[in-house]
């Protein structure tokens, strides 16, 4: 018989993490080459579109203005995906969390690990649209290469925020009121196509509250290698809303696991 | 021998206001196999679901305002659920109703990902692989994606991945229920070769037949209680006469009887005549065409359908 020592945390951390690899891998074709064509459409409809009217802002082009800016939204949207409809299939339909809490495997090491593939998503996402922008020259700083970390810490945020909701959805198609209701003007209100200080100040205020520009600001702090002791602030934000969101997502889908 | 595996004492669990299970107790030695019988809905999965946590008790006890008398009623193989989910999980082997394969992934894949949440490394995984494969005979399927099971291939493969830790108890949630004659032999084939290894098993079924044929000790629950327990010989001579005689067609003719020896049940359009006299049974057998009825000795069936009723439970 065996020695009754059950995996570690990392152990297990990691053996769901391999999971959601393997499985996203599988599909590498069509999972991994739209990353790379869609900074690809949106530089040239809206940056080259676009771009001719609008002329420069913050003493760059245009395009490099937005280049710098989609590094972000992807990392979003891929965890906001996972974490919803990805999730809730999961959940609901293919029932794979009850296969994998009846190894040796806790209902938070399930979720944590879903986190950090979301992350990883992310980072991958946000390797995918610097690489195309860097093809295209909009890139000023070699730091630039930092975005990815804050595409994990992007991601990680959208995934725990996305699974707080997931812990709300009975009917999967609710989702559509949390992208069209959230996601959407998150990214109209993150300074990713338009800079904010053109709005009116109550609004510029009132975008603070929303994750996504906060990951934007350190993104183009890389970008153009300038730095403001406001970033603080953002990466203060960012590491906040993990904790607090994901503690509080993990906690309610704890109870539509374990009864 | 005889160590205890399992040991439940007066476990509730209630969802909003209703009672799911009531104050159940039972104990499983180490190295049998337990069944669980009942009708759907009795508790049985519950039951089963709080031995390794994916359902937690009542932590004070007592139905009826009774003062809480223990709150450390559940215990597997020493290990509370509540305390100790990883470790009672480690060791357990969970074969679900529902198959919740990663259907894209291959049979190989999805054991040795599985191996991984166990904590085995992939030199050690390999190996366990090849051998619940071997075990239970889908070797050939190890390249197969899952979508391209049947039904009992999938089933045995459940009890494949459920093997792959080398476990010291098995849970099976209803291990046999869809699968035709052949696959149904060859699990439980399988189970009793199991048991001889050593392995505790405790598995729910609503098939008599299965508890008849694998299980050493079981108990019968019905809305959350236990009314009965026993091996099944026992269950069968302490509840029900030894004889049957199922009239099936033209039971009219039947005018009852008055004999002592014998109970009349008759239900819609058959009749049931219990009896421990095979003589008496056979006397009234005779008024009857060949075809007509059925003459067997009695099963856990009939002890299970007299004991929780012929009423639909839903």
């Amino acid at each position: 018989m065996n020695e009754i020592s059950p995996p570690s945390f990392s152990q297990r951390i990691y053996s769901i993490w391999y999971r959601h690899i393997l499985v996203y891998v599988k599909n590498i074709f069509s999972n991994g080459i739209p990353p790379f064509l869609e900074p690809l459409l949106f530089l040239l409809g809206v940056g080259l579109g676009l771009g001719n009217f609008v002329g420069e802002i913050n003493n760059v082009s245009y395009v490099t203005y937005l280049a710098a800016g989609i590094i972000a939204p992807p990392a979003m949207f891929t965890a906001a995906y996972e974490c919803t409809f990805g999730t809730f299939i999961r959940l609901e339909f293919d029932k794979v969390y009850d296969g994998m809490v009846s190894a040796s495997m806790t209902v938070e090491d399930l979720f944590i690990g879903e986190i950090l593939f979301a992350g990883t998503k992310g980072l991958f996402f946000s390797f995918a649209v610097l690489s195309v922008i860097s093809i295209f020259g909009l890139i000023e700083s070699p730091m630039a290469v930092f975005c990815i970390i804050v595409g994990f810490f992007t991601a990680m945020m959208f995934a725990v925020l996305s699974l707080l909701v997931t812990s709300f959805v009975n009917n999967i198609n609710h989702f559509n009121f949390y992208f069209t209701g959230f996601i959407t003007p998150v990214f109209f209100l993150s300074g990713i196509v338009f800079p904010l200080n053109t709005l009116p100040k109550f609004l510029e205020l009132f975008a603070q509250i929303f994750p996504l520009i906060h990951s934007v600001n350190l993104m183009r702090a890389f970008c153009f290698n300038q730095f403001e002791l406001s970033l603080i602030g953002d990466i203060f934000y960012i590491i906040t809303f993990i904790l607090i969101i994901g503690f509080l997502a993990i906690k309610r889908l704890r109870h539509k696991i374990i009864t | 021998m005889n160590k205890v595996a399992i040991k439940v004492k007066n476990l509730v669990k209630k969802y909003n206001d209703s009672t799911i299970i009531d104050n159940l107790s039972f104990e499983v030695p180490e190295g049998i196999c337990f069944g669980i019988l009942g009708p759907n809905g009795a508790g049985k999965t519950t039951t089963m679901e709080i031995l390794y946590g994916k359902v937690q008790r009542e932590q004070t006890n007592g139905t009826n305002g009774h003062e809480a008398r223990e709150s450390k009623e559940v215990s597997v193989f020493g290990y509370d659920p509540l305390d100790n989910e990883l470790e009672i999980k480690f060791i357990t082997g969970i074969i679900p109703q529902e198959d919740n394969f990663d259907v894209e992934l291959s049979v190989f894949q999805n054991l040795l990902i599985y191996s991984k949440f166990y904590g085995l490394s992939k030199k050690q995984a390999l190996p366990r692989i090849e051998y619940v494969l071997e075990f239970i005979d889908l070797t050939q399927k190890k390249d197969s994606r899952i979508r391209e099971l049947s039904g009992g291939m999938k089933r045995r493969l459940l009890i494949a991945r459920a093997l792959l830790n080398d476990p010291k108890l098995l849970i099976l949630d209803e291990p046999t229920t869809g699968l035709d004659p052949q696959v149904r032999h060859h699990i439980w084939n399988k189970l009793r070769i199991l048991k001889k290894e050593g392995v505790t098993i405790l598995l729910t079924t609503h098939y008599m037949e299965e508890a008849y044929q694998i299980c050493d000790s079981l108990i019968i629950m019905d809305k959350g209680k236990k009314i009965s327990q026993g091996t099944p010989i026992e269950l069968i001579e302490k509840n029900i006469e030894k004889y049957v005689l199922e009239i099936i067609k033209n039971n009219s003719k039947f005018k009852g009887d008055n004999s002592p020896v014998l109970r009349v049940e008759t239900s819609h359009d058959r009749t049931l005549i219990y009896s421990d006299n095979l003589d008496e049974i056979k006397r009234i057998s005779n008024d009857f065409s060949p075809g007509d009825y059925y003459l067997r000795q009695s099963n856990l069936e009939d002890v299970f359908l007299k004991i929780t009723g012929k009423r639909f439970n839903e």
